[in-house]
């Protein structure tokens, strides 16, 4: 039997396997299958990892996750408070920097792994490492250090020290940021994460200039994957736009697997890219609660057709919200199974 | 005495440094055309206003902007006009009264922050009523203060599309008579995935992004009898 591990191994290495690799990213849907509120679900590791384990059963895509909500991962820095709704993920709701002397108090725990806040996403890990390690690629999603901060005090103070100064209480977050996610990296892949989503808005010419990019931004890029090793790291920017970077974050870091916007060209990424890397393909997952099922299959044939020919391609989706439903989930999926599908060459 | 810095100059100069996010070198520009004999009435509309104006017209003709440049481009424009107004011959008119939020269940604020810092440089008087904002307060609000546009920011599919966001505030405008004094306008990330979302959310506009929000909102403004 082909496996999710199979498909994603023979895409990267730019061979054919029965059809092209195709994540899912289905999060807080999990609760949804357990018949339990998001709070519950999120309360539990066991809970998470048998919500991602039934889904991926259930729909057949190659992929499982041991993210919960973005928001865990300020937890691990000390934020105690979590908005819950019983229609979207998890917020932040206190966060963890409210003046600058904050920076200066913020600790980074020594081992992650041991961390009490880190318990159930451990125990998550190792349900999912025990039943699918090896045969479906675990997924951990990790905010990149320049991105970090905006979790920890909130986007906007975050862009204004950022840009604004003062530039040594920036300087020193930012340091901090990245102890943490190089402690946060080996957590995960001590604990059997595969494909590490490296999550960072400021890697896109969406969030921020050309000029800042390469002079501030694409440094701080080459210092954070020097420091971890861009093994199973994928280049991902929350969904905002890098096909103008991509050329450059390839040659200076070697990461190769590029999870594109829904918003980027696809055909114009891969021809970047030019069998270097592995390009995932985006669908724009938010109008599928609305579409029709002509809709989904022609958006779906658009995107495979754009991304497959030559092969090194993965069709893939960005948050996919809760108000989805699961029909139009099932026709997207079956849609991908279908036009990514290498007997369809044949036929 | 300084030596006489034409207009255009200026104007070049503070777009520059607007599209390099350069605060320190917009506030120079800025500083320089002052001391040089330049009004800060002509500062404010024929510098600042302006330049928020060809930001939106580079951003509509696909030119590259980025939400970097969209900040500061508030952020400078909100702290020169800030400082100008007290300087000006005469107290300029209110151009408009809008109360701006995020949705209920939204706690992000970067996007509200940019559209109220181009408001309030275009003489618009915005009250910004903060984040995780009920539909109640967001009417209520804009009834105490006599505004003529609610901006209800959304930043998740849930916030942007769930009972107590944008359909909410439509439907007390509704029960209340007030659909024609007052206008409601959206955005955030859901809408920037999906262009048809603000009509399935009863809006009357949207803006993809927080400058050209400003600008849509001060011409709805503008729409709505007084």
């Amino acid at each position: 039997m082909i496996t999710g591990m199979d498909r994603l191994a023979a895409a990267v290495r730019g061979e054919k396997s029965d059809r092209i690799p195709v994540f899912c990213n289905l999060l807080d849907q999990g609760a949804r299958e357990l018949g339990i509120s998001l709070r519950e679900y999120y309360s539990k590791g066991a809970h998470v990892a048998e919500g991602q384990l039934t889904m991926r059963e259930k729909y057949g895509y190659d992929n499982v996750w041991s993210l919960f909500y973005v928001g865990k991962e300020a937890e691990l820095l000390g934020c105690r408070e979590i908005l819950y709704a019983t229609d979207g993920p998890p917020n932040v709701a206190d966060f963890v920097i409210k003046d600058y002397d904050d920076i200066a108090n913020l600790e980074i725990p020594d081992d992650i792994s041991a961390s009490p806040a880190f318990s159930e996403e451990r125990e998550c890990l190792r349900i999912l490492r025990a039943e699918v390690g090896g045969t479906y690629p675990i997924c951990a999603y990790i905010t990149a250090p320049m991105a970090l901060p905006a979790i920890l005090m909130g986007m906007d103070k975050w862009m204004e020290l950022l840009f604004l100064g003062p530039a040594d209480v920036r300087d020193a977050l930012l340091d901090k940021c990245r102890e943490f996610f190089v402690k946060e990296m080996r957590a995960y892949r001590d604990a059997g994460a595969d494909v590490l989503l490296y999550s960072n808005p400021f890697g896109s010419t969406d969030i921020v200039p050309m000029k800042f990019f390469s002079e501030k931004a694409l440094p701080w890029i080459e210092k954070d994957i020097e420091a971890v090793g861009s093994q199973g790291v994928v280049y991902y920017c929350g969904g905002a736009r890098f096909n103008k970077v991509i050329d450059v974050v390839l040659e200076k870091t070697g990461i190769g697997v590029y999870y594109l916007s829904p918003l980027d060209d696809i055909a114009s990424a891969k021809e970047i890219i030019a069998g270097r890397g592995l390009t995932c393909g985006v669908i724009n997952d938010i109008p599928l609660i609305d579409w029709s099922r002509d809709e989904i299959r022609d958006e779906v044939r658009r995107l495979i057709d754009a991304g497959m020919p030559g092969g090194k391609f993965l069709f893939g989706t960005l948050v996919m919200p809760l108000a989805i439903p699961e029909q139009n989930i099932r026709t997207m999926l079956e849609a991908a199974y279908e036009f990514g599908s290498y007997g369809r060459d044949a036929g | 005495m300084t030596d006489e810095i034409t207009i255009e100059e200026t104007i070049k100069g503070y777009n520059e440094a607007i599209f390099d996010t350069d605060r320190d070198r917009a506030l120079e520009v800025v500083h320089e055309a002052l001391a040089s004999g330049m009004t800060p009435e002509d500062i404010v509309f024929k510098v600042v206003l302006p330049a928020m104006d060809q930001m939106i017209k580079a951003i509509s003709e696909a030119f590259d902007t980025n939400l970097a440049q969209h900040y500061m481009t508030a952020q400078i424009a909100d702290s020169v006009v800030t400082e100008m107004i007290p300087k000006f011959k005469q107290a300029p008119e209110v151009a408009g009264r809008v109360v701006i939020g995020s949705a209920e269940g939204d706690l992000h604020s970067l996007g509200k922050r940019i559209v109220i810092g181009c408001l309030r440089a275009r003489m618009i008087e915005v009250t910004d009523l903060g984040v995780n904002v009920s539909p109640a307060r967001f009417v209520d609000e804009a009834v105490a203060h006599g505004a003529s546009v609610i901006g209800v920011s959304a930043m998740m599919v849930h916030t942007a599309r769930g009972p107590n966001g944008s359909l909410g505030v439509r439907r007390i405008l509704k029960e209340r008579g007030l659909e024609d004094r007052i206008k409601i306008i959206v955005g955030g990330a859901p809408y920037r995935y999906d262009h048809e979302l603000y009509k399935t959310v009863g809006a009357d506009a949207w803006a993809e992004d927080g400058v050209t929000a400003g600008g849509v909102i001060a011409g709805l403004a503008e729409e709505v009898p007084t």
